[in-house]
């Protein structure tokens, strides 16, 4: 019996740790996010995407913080066209791992 | 001599009375303007649209997907979360009508009830609201329209662009007297159509506003907020501009005026602000 539970405990937290291993985080930075309807604009586009977690905007850096699976791949391409859409002209867009040297890829 | 002395007297008192009473309206006309009286603080809050109903101010809080009901001293007395980034409302029969801009729906809020109102066209993005006995009007901020709603008919006015006619991120809508007023944010200016849909007047064109956020028309007035500028500009019916409001304002999104008192949300310093006309 108490191997049965240490077996379900062991994949337990390797359920847990495959999942927070597969999660990236995409930074964007554009300007003009001090008006809302621009901003909100911007998460509401963003929310369209596969995989995207959570979006976190930070209005006085005009920054805004993407947290998305890796198994959606989400592309620079579709990044940037989401950011179009919404009427903003895309800058700098860095993805991330966790504890992985960001990746620039512009 | 004496009696012709005495008619001198009666004549000479008669223009001199004439003289002030033409005086009087002139100076008054001048004297009355829009003054600051104070700043509603509230904690925590990103106000994108408010209304005021009698004792109370509706507000907007789209940082934190609500709105709230406050008293004047900015005191919150009711909440309404989960409103999913809440822009300018409209007040119409004690209902009020909410843009919910991250689900494209305009939710409805009567007494302690949210319900949705149902929309026969799809907005992308509803930015504003307008409600009055017959139609409602909806900002449709990404398609650059917006969409006039009645019992049995829709119109859909304006399309992208910057001419004559053309909206560019329109944010803001008001219904008087059988007009339409648009905030035309990102073209920097008001358009006045009918509602047909005919372009009837443009305001403000000349007036070097940068992002024009929210409109409120009474009887005799246009007031717009210049979002960048930090301003409120107030123009006659005719598109004249008489006055400009550039002091207390802090990002202002919506303007909502009742009598001879005018509340400004002020986004960017999370207050409203109290002017009066005196």
């Amino acid at each position: 019996m108490k191997t049965v539970i240490k077996m379900i405990l062991i994949i337990f937290l390797l359920g847990i740790s495959s999942t927070l291993a597969q999660s990236s985080e995409v930074k964007v930075r554009v300007d003009g996010l001090s008006c809302p309807f621009c901003a909100y604009g911007l998460e509401k586009k963003f929310n369209d995407l596969n995989g995207v977690e959570s979006i976190n905007i930070d209005f006085e850096e005009g920054l805004v913080v993407l947290q998305v699976t890796d198994s959606e791949n989400i592309s620079e391409e579709e990044i940037r066209t989401k950011i179009e859409e919404a009427g903003f002209t895309p800058r700098e867009i860095v993805f991330s791992r966790k504890n992985e040297k960001p990746d620039k890829d512009e | 001599m004496n009696k012709i002395l005495y008619l001198l007297l009666i004549g000479l008192s008669i223009l001199i009375s004439c003289k002030d009473s033409e005086k009087e309206p002139a100076d008054s006309v001048i004297s009355k303007q829009w003054e600051f009286v104070r700043e509603i603080k509230i904690d925590n809050i990103s106000p994108t649209g408010l209304q005021i109903d009698g004792e109370y101010i509706w507000i907007s809080d789209a940082k934190n997907n609500r709105v709230i009901k406050t008293d004047l001293d900015g005191s919150i007395v009711k909440e309404y979360q989960d409103i999913k980034r809440p822009m300018h409302l409209s007040l119409y029969n004690s209902t009020v009508y909410v843009p919910e801009y991250l689900t494209d729906k305009i939710k409805i809020i009567k007494g302690d009830e949210i319900e949705e109102y149902r929309l026969k066209e799809k907005p992308d993005a509803p930015a504003g609201v307008f409600v009055n006995d017959s139609l409602i009007a909806v900002v449709d901020f990404y398609n650059h329209r917006i969409i006039l709603q009645g019992k049995d008919h829709i119109t859909l006015i304006g399309n992208e662009g910057h001419k004559r006619g053309e909206l560019y991120y329109p944010t803001d809508v008001a219904l008087v007297n059988d007009k339409i007023y648009v905030a035309d944010a990102y073209n920097n200016r008001v358009q006045v159509f009918d509602y047909k849909g005919n372009i009837l007047k443009i305001i403000g064109e000349k007036d070097k506003i940068n992002v024009a956020t929210g409109i409120e028309v009474t009887n005799t007035n246009i007031f717009v907020t210049d979002f960048e500028g930090n301003r409120i500009l107030i123009y006659d019916l005719d598109g004249k501009l008489i006055h400009i409001i550039n002091e207390h304002l802090n990002k202002p999104t919506e303007i909502s005026v009742s009598s001879n008192t005018m509340y400004v949300s002020n986004y960017g310093s999370g207050s409203v602000a109290m002017f009066y006309y005196r």
